[in-house]
């Protein structure tokens, strides 16, 4: 049985439901409803679980963990998801750097080198790009802008929250450039999708 | 009563938080919000303020001049005590809790309803840090210069008028205005100035992070209190102020000497 990145489990008056994702694959998690959706994504970016949730992340149980310990995990997830926006009154730019120039890692010549290079995989002009507020982004620039700024953090688990979420047909052929650009600079990160829908 | 001693805990705690992330002002995006925060507060009322700081002084001296039917002496002991020490730094105040207060009070409970200040402690960024600590620090040092700027000017617009109201020359008021102004006028100023400055971004940041409740409707109810207990706190701050430089310290041990 290979090693999980995520197992996790809820039990609530409604639904019970229990999910995990192996580690180094990808995995389409599907949930019954938004208020669901939101529980799994809180618990995996906060590193803990709420009464009646149970959530283990690389083999470590989150309700047995210390603060620190915590934190060690949450720096090893990164979400492109609306509960993670963006930050309505700085630009793209700022947005992408505000994590590494806080943290003070990685350098901001690196975070703009990889910015330039994800979003040039888009096909995005990154000078303009950056200058522009979220306002005045479309859906995708704003899911784009989230997916960079989290790569900046080299995470070992990233996860897709209704990535497909408001974004036209056309829109919705460049979300497969999102695993391909994440599988690029993480070949052995997990990727998970979240949705509440399940696939056609 | 609970409400109160919540806002009385919650400003306590913020204070102690500021006051402990002090050196993490260096940190390059907090340095840049306050830098940002000194440009809104300080640099774009600075126009704003021209004319009425002006008015200010030219409307105490028109009335209390005539009323008292004042000699140099008197007018410019006005100009200093009430224009310069008191009236000065209340309308620089007033002008930062009506731009500054209600812009940072709503900024505040805008991100914080529509999940900005979540998404930024899901990034590792702490709120007091990031948000809170720039706002703070730019509003006092903003709230110092902006109250000397309206100092300056009201002064300037009351020495300019007197002497259509009174028989000496603008020269002879402002060299007497020099002769009676001490250090302990800048001093008085400049700390009541960043206390000030403090109470009011403090006060606004906090109702803004605890807005009471997550609907849009909230952001006016969080300006409305914000503006309010800011106004407040200048008042009580002022109140405090004057009762130790003009009334007697420690119980009468000591007496103020004006």
């Amino acid at each position: 049985m290979s090693e999980l990145a995520l197992r996790y489990r809820r039990k609530s008056a409604r639904h019970e439901i229990e999910l995990s994702a192996p580690k180094g694959g990808v995995t389409r998690l599907h949930v019954p409803d938004e208020d669901a959706k939101a529980h799994l994504v809180t618990a995996m970016l906060k590193a803990r679980c709420e009464p009646g949730e149970e959530l283990e992340l690389f083999g470590e149980a989150a309700s047995t963990l210390a603060p620190a310990g915590r934190a060690r995990l949450r720096a090893k997830v990164g979400a492109v998801s609306p509960i993670v926006g963006l930050v309505a009154n700085l630009n793209a730019w700022e947005n992408i750097a505000l994590p590494a120039a806080y943290h003070g890692r990685p350098t901001l010549e690196q975070v703009a080198e990889l910015a330039r290079a994800v979003l040039g995989a888009f096909g995005a002009d990154a000078a303009a790009f950056f200058a522009r507020l979220p306002e005045e982004l479309g859906v995708l620039e704003r899911k784009l802008a989230s997916f960079v700024r989290s790569l900046v953090a080299a995470p070992q688990l990233m996860i897709f929250d209704a990535l497909e979420d408001g974004l036209s047909r056309a829109e919705c052929l460049h979300t497969a450039r999102f695993e391909a650009e994440y599988r690029a600079r993480a070949p052995q990160g997990t990727l998970v999708y979240v949705d509440t829908r399940e696939e056609a | 009563m609970l409400q109160a001693l919540r806002e009385i805990e919650g400003g306590i705690q913020l204070s102690l938080n500021v006051a402990v992330r002090a050196p993490r002002l260096a940190v390059p995006p907090i340095f840049e919000s306050f830098l940002r925060q000194v440009y809104f507060t300080g640099v774009t009322a600075a126009t704003g303020v021209v004319l009425r700081a002006c008015l200010l002084g030219v409307i105490i001296i028109a009335v209390l001049m005539d009323m008292l039917d004042a000699d140099v002496d008197l007018a410019v002991k006005i100009l200093l005590l009430l224009v310069f020490r008191e009236l000065g730094p209340l309308a620089a105040a007033a002008v930062v809790i009506l731009r500054t207060g209600t812009a940072v009070s709503a900024e505040m409970a805008m991100m914080r309803i529509s999940g900005q200040t979540r998404a930024l402690r899901y990034l590792g960024i702490d709120l007091y840090d990031y948000l809170v600590l720039p706002r703070v620090a730019g509003v006092m040092l903003a709230t110092a210069v902006l109250t000397f700027y309206v100092q300056f000017l009201a002064v300037l617009g009351g020495l300019a008028l007197s002497p259509f109201i009174i028989e000496a020359t603008f020269t002879e008021l402002a060299g007497r205005l020099f002769e009676l102004f001490t250090p302990v006028d800048f001093y008085y100023s400049v700390i009541k100035s960043l206390l000030f400055g403090y109470a009011v971004a403090a006060c606004c940041c906090w109702h803004g992070l605890n807005p009471p409740d997550l609907t849009q409707n909230a952001v006016p109810k969080v300006v409305t209190r914000a503006v309010m207990q800011s106004a407040m706190l200048v008042l009580l701050i002022n109140a405090v102020f004057a009762y130790v430089v003009f009334g007697i310290l420690f119980f009468g041990l000591v007496k103020a000497n004006v």
